[in-house]
């Protein structure tokens, strides 16, 4: 992982220094962590200074207005400058407008191909294997159903490494913070 | 005719030689059809003869040797071009002098067109497929340099052909077709090849349409290099069956640096099993941060992070991990003061990160300490993001703190390390 260690310096400080500015609710355990994960995926996201589209969805899903951990976010956020990652609520709506219309084409596609007719061919059933599994990694990563195939590959590449630094520094954490208990 | 032979064609219980028959029969149909239109289209029957005549020659041959007759006869553009000159049964004046143009331009589309149709489809490569797709990509070619009636004609001929194209995709050309792929992959128009990528030419289009396609593809041939994009059959429409052509070849380029980054990847080789991989993989990342979180909400109560402590036992583990008898030193040591301002041994940290560089002189002082204790720095790496932070300047956006601490952090477990070895 040596590639990731500046990377994984840059999350452990915004980490740490969000964790220290949530008000943290010492009341259930599930809040705690949900608190915890916030602040991990924040500082995830905001390491990429919004260069990546999954950060950039990430911060603006996390800090939508309604959202039960709004307040949270806001804390973590802090003054800082992380503003210009939040305030992508806009493109976040206009992404909302292009889904549809993407949803509505790929709708028409298929009943074009199913006009075509129901090619019993190997290539149309791998074709539609591969799209389903495009469905799904869409879910998975934030942001996904927004970009087109081409972005979605590189975004899971970057999401992928900043995952890994995550889990790393994470289980460094759990680890020392368990050692420290003993 | 026109369009009994397509759907015949595609019948595939007609063997190979049946359809190849079939389709220089109506090759010729087309043939005496375009012996009344403009001079193009002549230039394209043309074409037909002179792969006619390597039809002939290629019919008993099967399908690999008919492709790299055509292939052969693609790659070598003087010798194809020659072929092509001398074969004016019936010279256009208009067309010779396009025909040089045409040759440099559309002879490597014409040994690659023929390859490129159809990746997994039928197997049988034509003349007849070569001659529209090579037409149709000579004459795009030169449509934008050099006449527009050109473009027009191919557009209007080219979707004839182009039936006849769709329907002779070989695989045999599929490696050919990578092989140019990969040429013009930089490209981004894989517009050249809609003509040639038609699963719309079954359909009757309109040349209009696609003869505006076929302009804006045309510029696209006169670079050298072009991404030649075939299309599979079942695609809708010429325009987005080539755009996903070109989104597909810089997906397979992205998937192939994902298959590096996840691991057990290397196996595998399709598509879907590579994104199933990729998505289990996301998911246990996913997976694990959730559970890291709860197992960090549930150690810390207070969710304080006691970061003196934190640190130091971060830092540590890794090195009670290779030194079980260093373990108990370091949290004393952690604490003390005094090493918070011990700069040497910060520096000694920063050498520490072997990935980071060291100097000599931190090597030097890094040698002395850990040489018995054979520090595998790296397992300071593995283990934390601490290694990076010895190039934290103070003066950086850190909290003096912060900083310390992280000093600390590392200077004691240096020191403990050191001092454990040397007593």
């Amino acid at each position: 992982m040596r590639p990731h260690s500046s990377l994984k310096q840059e999350f452990l400080k915004e980490w740490i220094k969000g964790l220290q500015r949530c008000s943290f609710p010492k009341k259930s355990i599930l809040e705690r962590k949900k608190a915890i994960k916030l602040s991990a995926d924040i500082a995830m996201a905001s390491a990429r200074n919004g260069t990546t589209c999954w950060s950039r969805a990430l911060i603006s899903s996390a800090a939508k207005d309604g959202s039960d951990n709004n307040h949270l976010v806001k804390q973590i956020l802090g003054p800082e400058s992380d503003r210009p990652a939040v305030e992508n609520k806009a493109p976040a709506r206009q992404a909302s407008v292009c889904k549809k219309i993407l949803k509505r084409s790929c709708r028409i596609r298929r009943r074009g191909r199913r006009k075509c007719g129901a090619a019993a061919a190997p290539s149309s059933i791998a074709k539609h294997l591969v799209k389903k599994r495009r469905q799904i990694l869409r879910s998975l990563i934030p942001g996904g159903e927004f970009m087109n195939e081409i972005c979605l590959i590189e975004e899971t590449l970057d999401y992928i490494t900043s995952l890994r630094v995550q889990v790393d520094v994470m289980r460094s954490l759990a680890t020392a913070s368990v050692r420290g208990t003993e | 005719m026109n369009r009994t032979l397509p759907e015949m064609l595609q019948c595939s219980d007609m063997t190979v030689l049946q359809r190849q028959r079939a389709r220089l029969k109506w090759q010729e149909e087309q043939f005496q059809q375009h012996q009344q239109q403009q001079q193009q289209q002549s230039y394209f029957s043309e074409l037909d003869g002179v792969f006619s005549t390597q039809a002939g020659h290629v019919q008993g041959f099967q399908q690999g040797g008919l492709m790299s007759g055509a292939t052969a006869a693609g790659g070598s553009d003087s010798v194809l071009s020659d072929m092509v000159m001398t074969r004016q049964l019936k010279p256009d004046p208009g067309l010779e002098t396009a025909w040089p143009e045409l040759g440099k331009v559309g002879m490597g589309s014409m040994g690659f067109s023929p390859c490129g149709y159809g990746i997994g489809q039928s197997f049988d490569i034509n003349h007849a497929s070569c001659l529209p797709s090579v037409a149709v990509a000579a004459a795009a070619s030169k449509a934008v340099e050099v006449k527009e009636k050109m473009n027009s004609a191919v557009g209007r001929e080219s979707f004839k052909k182009r039936k006849v194209e769709k329907l002779q995709n070989s695989k045999v050309v599929a490696e050919d077709d990578s092989k140019r792929i990969k040429a013009n992959e930089e490209e981004g128009e894989s517009k050249i090849t809609g003509p040639n990528t038609n699963k719309s030419s079954n359909k009757k289009k309109e040349t209009s349409g696609d003869t505006s396609k076929e302009n804006s593809k045309v510029s696209d041939v006169q670079k050298p290099d072009y991404i030649h994009v075939r299309a599979r059959r079942g695609q809708a429409t010429d325009s987005h069956s080539l755009a996903e052509r070109v989104r597909r070849e810089k997906i397979s380029e992205r998937m192939k640096y994902l298959q590096d980054l996840v691991p057990g990847c290397n196996k595998i080789t399709g598509k879907a099993g590579m994104l199933d991989e990729i998505i289990n993989y996301v998911q246990s990342l996913q997976r694990q941060v959730e559970f890291l979180s709860m197992k960090l909400a549930t150690v810390n109560p207070r969710l304080d992070f006691n970061i003196d402590n934190l640190y130091a036992k971060e830092v540590f583990p890794s090195c009670t991990t290779n030194f079980p008898t260093v373990g108990n030193m370091p949290p004393e040591l952690a604490n003390h003061p005094p090493y918070v301002h011990f700069n040497p041994i910060q520096q000694v940290v920063s050498g520490c990160g072997v990935e980071m560089g060291i100097n000599s002189s931190d090597m030097a002082l890094r040698r002395t300490i850990s040489a018995p204790v054979s520090i595998p720095d790296a397992s300071f790496l593995d283990t934390s993001c601490f290694t990076g932070m010895q190039q934290i300047q103070p003066s950086a956006t850190w909290d003096v703190e912060l900083q310390s601490l992280y000093n600390v952090a590392f200077t004691g477990s240096i020191e403990a390390s050191g001092l454990k070895m040397e007593m």
